[in-house]
């Protein structure tokens, strides 16, 4: 079911133009490692730096220097407390570059989208957050994080997964193992904005032989829909 | 032939309304009083030809890339009004492009060597890469 979210996706119609002079910027190779067509337009010499156009159905959404943009695909995975320096300009990012299905994805670039979906939940402080690390093991890594959530908001935390470790008892977060083993390719989070749904957002990728698949989205209607395959499979 | 050659030269001499503005002219000074419209100008130097959506977008891309921000949609938005309501019907009134507002094509007209240098100057001097002693 997450699998035809991801089909589906790969529908959405993104156009990404990169203008550059001099050599290929390592962002175009990779988008294109990544799944993404690109068109290139040439610069002259001595002009403005590289930077990439993104639009979507035909609508320019974002233009981005490629240094800054590369910065940002390359986000330190922090703690929630720690996001005030880059959050900003991540966030537009991420919205720049929603509902893009990118292929070749390591689970370093799924956590820092990851953080990005907790640091929300956690600014908000109420609502219901549905994850799924695949097993509880890799949960397990990010327990401090959700730790966090659980004691310092009203957050309703619901963990799914392959129950290969036994996670601690938390208030504030339920487990649900025995439905999991469907979802054990899955890597799914889903938050719906709590009182406003404007803050609703979600990730759904898939692994394929240590790679992953997937789209992130700001689409309440989507995230809903991540959050119901998620509770009933 | 030499004979031949300077008939063809005063043939395909253009008419004296297209010609370059030259460098006397105050309004193309007051063209070049813009950075958007020096960028622009640069730009169009190497391309020729270009739709105003390109521009947009090109004016948002180097100011989001010397500023080091992220130009939004509204920043792009916002830039293109600016191109559309005053400086590409500034630059056609100079006789520095041909604008064609129904299509949105932008032309760069034939200009002098001299004028062509005087705005690549603008733009060595905006990134810093011109010492003081240069100009």
């Amino acid at each position: 079911m997450l699998d035809s979210l991801i089909a589906e996706h790969r529908e959405t119609d993104h156009q990404f133009t990169v203008y550059w002079s001099g050599d290929e910027p390592d962002l175009e190779t990779w988008l294109i490692n990544h799944g993404i067509a690109t068109e290139s337009r040439p610069l002259p010499p001595n002009g403005p730096g590289p930077f990439i156009e993104i639009k979507t159905d035909g609508e320019v959404v974002g233009v981005i220097g490629v240094e800054a943009a590369e910065k940002l695909l390359e986000p330190p995975v922090l703690g929630l407390e720690n996001q005030d320096g880059i959050s900003e300009g991540y966030q537009v990012l991420l919205e720049a570059l929603e509902k893009t299905v990118f292929s070749g994805m390591d689970r370093r670039d799924l956590l820092a989208v990851s953080r990005e979906i907790e640091e929300r939940a956690f600014r908000v402080g109420e609502g219901t957050l549905r994850v799924c690390f695949q097993t509880f093991s890799t949960f397990r890594s990010q327990l401090d994080v959700y730790r966090t959530l659980a004691n310092e908001t009203t957050l309703d935390i619901h963990i799914y997964g392959v129950e290969d470790w036994i996670p601690p008892r938390i208030t504030g977060i339920a487990y649900h193992a025995d439905a999991a083993e469907r979802f054990e390719s899955y890597w799914a989070l889903a938050y719906d904005g709590g009182p406003d749904a404007a803050n609703a957002c979600g990730l759904v990728a898939k692994e394929d032989s240590d790679e992953y698949t997937g789209f992130w989205t700001n689409d309440s209607a989507i995230v809903e829909e991540i959050a119901t395959m998620l509770r009933t499979g | 032939m030499d004979n031949a050659d300077k008939e063809e030269e005063r043939t395909t001499q253009p008419e004296g309304e297209d010609l370059p503005p030259r460098l006397s002219e105050d309004k193309f000074y007051r063209a070049l009083a813009s950075l958007q419209r020096r960028r622009l100008l640069y730009y169009l130097l190497e391309t020729t030809e270009s739709t105003v959506g390109e521009l947009a977008t090109v004016l948002s891309g180097w100011e989001a890339t010397t500023t080091g921000r992220i130009h939004t949609q509204a920043d792009r938005s916002k830039c293109r009004i600016t191109l559309v309501h005053n400086h590409l019907p500034l630059l056609a009134n100079v006789g520095l492009i041909e604008y064609a507002p129904a299509t949105g094509s932008v032309q760069l007209e034939p200009l002098h060597n001299r004028v062509e240098e005087i705005i690549r100057q603008c733009i060595a001097a905006e990134d810093g890469s011109m010492s003081p002693s240069d100009a």
